[in-house]
């Protein structure tokens, strides 16, 4: 029932968005882009595998990261790294700017004064 | 880690394949290793419980996309909204939802299941076992029963000397005799009944399967000479040694002897009396522990006490056996005219052979009732969910106006259905295998008391799947079906109580009563007839006066004795119990009336049996002089045994009326002969009739014909002490022990109980199968009544307007009830009408397991019929009185 957006769209889709900050910091494979997303979050969102994988071939189809070789010290060099583009740093950027400016409002209505 | 990771990742892997292949491929390792991982951290098992859901709700969410995604659209979006997997989770978790929420209505209806498929389980489980399971030799279709015919020329079992003629022949490669016995086994001080078998070494060789410890009986073992030994049996060893391996060499005390264990039986092997475990088969040369009886039937030719199972020779077939055994037959007739004249040999392929033919009625009855009663429990639960069904014809409606299809809206009604079913089933199951565990305790009826071996298998797992997912197709199509067909507007526009329900429904659901009446009108009355059955047989005439009498049973042979011996120590025993205080009189006696023993072939001077050989199987008691006035028979004609009944006088005889009337036509009947067969010139006088007791069973009807002998002249081992008592025979139990001690301290009882108690646990099988067909039929009513009470408060209700119309108009209360009564009783009456026509063809079976009363007991049919129609009329009038008490005004604003 439900038609796929476009990746590119925001506000984007937390897994979406979860990914890129993932990225932001350096290449990662799969599963450390879960491990990240984890720790990122405080163990709050996991990721699920099918939600992981589907995302990803999207978002290298939507040319928002794109697969890169593995480095030299990987163990395992089957295992495929996923590396930002600019256009998915751009997007993270705005996505991120636009949460800001959210949360801005909120903070400026004291809503947060209790967790800040 | 939790348990069962191994297994888990292999189920995470086949939840895989609902991805698309490419996308498998490409993450599927990567995919598993993060499960892994994951699984890893769940530290118990409501962790991995959690993280499973959150797996099978990502899966359901990604698998479906990617693949539809995968594939060229074919429709137009939203023209067939989302398919397969996700929306079917979604109906499951819908379904929940609703069923979570009508909280009376689905415990109702687990319940209606879970006993209809419970009972279907355990019935159908003791008849796989009983009537269908065939022996679990190898081979099995090689394997032959051979057994010498008895007097009325039926297939019977076989004297162990002619067991050794059969092995010689060529025909077979191996010919293997057993018999059955009932043992004491002193399991460190406490002492425990079992069941044991004699049994030949070439029994394996008939089985074809391996001991699954130690070794079987070898060749020197089938002779009466070598140590005494045992092999336990799988089911024993695991049930009684814990599984221990060191069972092997330990030696055990039967019948106060020692056997030596030398192996574990196979794995698959039960005993001949299979559900009922067989624990020790023993050698030939462990006979010797069942006493000296037991030792000369081996070389006596009219003891048939061996049942033979014999495998063929390579190349023969069942019809070259049967002429090998015809030409053995004739020629032991040469050899033993007297005992096998006219004595066939049967060969009967190991399919053919029925075990327990005399438990087809009661078990096919069983499984009649529980049939009925699941159609019953099925007839019930498609009228509540019909009656559901109509009350959402709201909500279907607006359904559909938003765009459902008639397919999703009758899944939802499926879907719902499905889980009641499983759920139902998997809390049947449960029930069943609780029925089974609790059945070795309901004694049945049968000659051996032992612990049963009836596990529900994956057959009969199988079965109460398969009849779960019928169950729950079968009503949830009804309403499913109705669903569908309704019309939006029409429903939309009328709400539950108008005439959206069509016809088809109405006469659907007065269908369903009819069937329930009938349903529970054959099930009232087999429970009353059981019940009837059950009352004449305690108040069956036993003959003696059971309510003074307690016995004792010790064995006052040892192998090391002479019979001279035994007999000084039964009289001091019987005198001991005498003398003591309370006990008016006291006797010995080698059996309890009513209880199962084996037969002697006696020859009866001037009596021609009706067919057959010459001579016929009569049940023999050795009872002590004072054993009449103990019991309380009476001696109607000549004189009772006297203290100079012994060996070397005139040997004599006592016979109970049966045999005289059937024998000598009832007069004249002292100074007649009978005698042992093969034994021709040992002949008895009869110098007495006694009066009638149940001689194997009881109730028994007519009563076998049988005789005592004096202990005096017959064997003592074994012995029954009773003793007659001024008040409560059970005060008496402890201070007969101590006596019989007193005397000897040697001396051990086995068994020990009141005559009462053991005519009462005679009837404890008809008691348990009446108890279990009243209570089915109880629910029955139950059900039935639930049922029609549903209709009529429905239809009630449907109709509230058009009778607040009749009761404004002046109609009396009174009138408007008995009008909607009678709408429903006309049902009814179809209902017993077909139930007594279903009645006239089910009580026939019922025929062979009742006692004093006919199957067509008039009294039972009448009673049945009323019972049922009071019932039935109580469950129509209660609801309609209510809509007739209604206010008219209110009612009619309702609608």
């Amino acid at each position: 029932m439900t038609t796929r957006q476009d990746p590119r769209v925001l506000p984007l889709r937390p897994p979406v968005f979860l990914i890129l900050l993932a990225l932001s910091s350096g290449d990662r494979h799969g599963l450390g882009i879960a491990d990240d997303v984890e720790h990122a979050t405080g163990g709050a969102v996991e990721l699920g595998p099918g939600t992981l994988y589907r995302s990803l071939g999207e978002m290298v189809e939507a040319g928002l990261i794109r697969g890169v070789r593995a480095p030299e010290q990987d163990a395992d060099p089957r295992r495929k790294y996923y590396r930002i583009t600019a256009a998915g740093r751009a997007l993270l950027a705005a996505e991120a700017r636009r949460l800001q400016q959210l949360v801005g409002a909120a903070r400026a209505r004291n809503v947060l004064t209790d967790s800040t | 880690m939790t348990f069962g990771t191994r297994a888990q990742v292999r189920l995470f892997r086949s939840l895989l394949r609902l991805y698309p292949s490419r996308f498998r491929a490409a993450h599927g390792d990567e995919m598993t290793q993060l499960f892994v991982t994951r699984l890893a951290r769940a530290r118990d098992a409501r962790a991995a419980l959690a993280l499973w859901t959150r797996i099978a709700r990502d899966a359901a969410s990604t698998a479906l996309a990617l693949r539809r995604a995968a594939r060229p659209p074919r429709r137009q979006p939203g023209a067939q909204p989302a398919g397969g997997l996700e929306m079917l989770w979604q109906d499951v978790r819908f379904g929940i939802r609703h069923l979570w929420r009508t909280p009376i209505f689905t415990i109702g209806a687990i319940a209606l299941l879970a006993v209809g498929i419970g009972a279907n389980v355990a019935v159908f489980s003791v008849v796989d076992h009983v009537m269908l399971r065939p022996l679990a030799f190898d081979r099995i279709d090689e394997v032959v029963y051979v057994n010498q015919d008895d007097d009325d020329g039926e297939p019977s079992s076989a004297s162990f000397p002619a067991t050794r003629d059969m092995a010689a022949s060529s025909v077979f490669s191996a010919v293997a005799a057993t018999s059955p016995a009932q043992m004491t086994w002193d399991r460190a001080g406490d002492r425990v009944d079992v069941v044991v078998e004699f049994t030949t070494a070439s029994y394996l060789d008939v089985a074809g399967l391996t001991p699954l410890r130690g070794r079987w009986f070898s060749p020197e073992h089938d002779a009466v000479g070598t140590a005494p030994v045992a092999v336990v049996s799988a089911a024993t060893w695991r049930s009684r040694f814990d599984s221990d391996p060191g069972v092997v060499g330990r030696t055990i005390r039967l019948n106060d002897s020692p056997v030596t264990i030398i192996g574990v039986g196979p794995d698959d092997l039960s005993g001949t009396f299979a559900p009922v475990v067989t624990d020790f088969w023993l050698s030939i040369s462990a006979t010797v522990v069942a006493g000296q009886f037991r030792v000369a039937n081996l070389e006596r030719r009219q003891d048939h006490w061996y049942d033979v199972r014999a495998r063929l020779a390579s190349g023969v077939t069942v019809e070259q056996a049967r002429v090998a055994m015809d030409a053995l037959a004739l020629r032991l007739a040469e050899e033993y005219p007297e005992l096998n004249r006219g004595r066939g040999i049967t060969v009967q392929p190991a399919s053919e052979v029925r075990l327990y033919p005399e438990a087809d009625s009661t078990l096919v009855m069983a499984s009649a009732i529980v049939v009925t009663l699941l159609l019953l429990a099925c007839a019930n639960l498609a009228n509540l969910l019909l009656v559901r069904g109509i009350g959402r014809s709201g909500e279907i409606a607006i359904r559909r106006a938003l765009g459902a299809g008639t397919a999703r809206v009758s899944r939802l009604f499926l879907v719902e259905s499905l889980i009641l079913s499983v759920v139902g089933g998997v809390v049947g199951l449960m029930l069943g295998h609780a029925a089974l565990m609790a059945l070795p305790m309901a004694p049945l009826p049968q000659p051996f008391s032992g612990t049963l071996d009836l596990a529900i298998d994956g057959r009969i797992a199988g079965f109460a799947v398969a009849l779960m997912v019928a169950t729950g197709v079968l009503f949830g199509m009804a309403p499913a079906l109705r669903a569908g067909r309704t019309g939006v507007a029409a429903a939309l526009r009328d709400d539950q109580r108008t005439s959206s329900i069509g016809r088809a429904t109405t006469r659907l659901r007065n269908g369903l009563v009819v069937v329930q009446v009938a349903g529970s009108l054959v099930l009232i009355l087999a429970a009353g007839l059981l019940g009837r059955s059950l009352l004449a047989m305690q108040r069956a005439d036993t003959g003696v006066d059971a309510d003074r009498l307690a016995y004792a049973r010790t064995n006052v042979s040892t192998p090391a004795q002479d019979a001279g011996a035994a007999a000084v120590l039964l009289e001091q025993v019987r005198a001991r119990l005498a003398a003591l205080p309370g006990v008016t009189h006291a006797a010995a006696s080698s059996r309890l009336p009513a209880q199962f023993s084996g037969t002697t072939t006696t020859l009866v001077e001037g009596y021609t049996p009706p067919a057959g050989t010459n001579a016929v199987e009569l049940n023999v008691t050795v009872v002590s002089p004072e054993y009449f006035d103990t019991v309380g028979l009476p001696i109607v004609e000549g004189r009772g045994f006297l203290d100079t009944d012994i060996v070397g006088a005139d040997r004599v005889a006592i016979v109970n009326e049966a045999a005289a009337q059937r024998f000598w036509g009832g007069t004249d009947v002292v100074g007649r002969r009978l005698r042992s067969q093969g034994q021709p010139d040992l002949f008895r006088t009869v110098v007495g009739v006694a009066g009638d007791a149940p001689v194997a069973t009881y109730p028994e009807a007519p009563t076998r014909p049988a005789f005592y002998v004096p202990t005096g002249q017959g064997n003592v081992g074994l012995m029954y002490f009773l003793v007659r008592t001024e008040g409560d025979p059970g005060s008496l139990l402890p201070s007969m022990r101590a006596a019989v001690t007193d005397v000897r301290s040697s001396l051990t009882i086995a068994a020990q109980g009141t005559l009462a108690s053991h005519f009462g646990a005679a009837l404890s099988a008809p008691r348990f199968v009446a108890r279990i067909v009243a209570t089915v039929s109880g629910l029955a009513v139950l059900l039935a009544a639930l049922g029609i009470y549903a209709v009529v408060a429905f239809n009630v209700a449907r109709r509230s307007g058009e009778l607040g119309i009749r009761v404004a108009l002046g109609a009396q209360p009174g009138r408007v009830v008995r009008m909607v009564v009678s709408e429903t009783m006309g049902s009814v009456a179809l209902g017993l009408a077909g139930g007594l026509a279903l009645a006239a063809l089910a009580v026939r079976q019922l025929e062979s397991v009742l006692f004093g009363v006919r199957p067509f007991d008039p009294v039972t049919f009448a009673g049945a019929v009323v019972v049922l129609a009071c019932v039935a009329w109580l469950a129509a009038y209660l609801p309609a009185r209510r809509a007739a008490q209604a206010d008219p005004v209110s009612a009619l604003r309702a609608s």
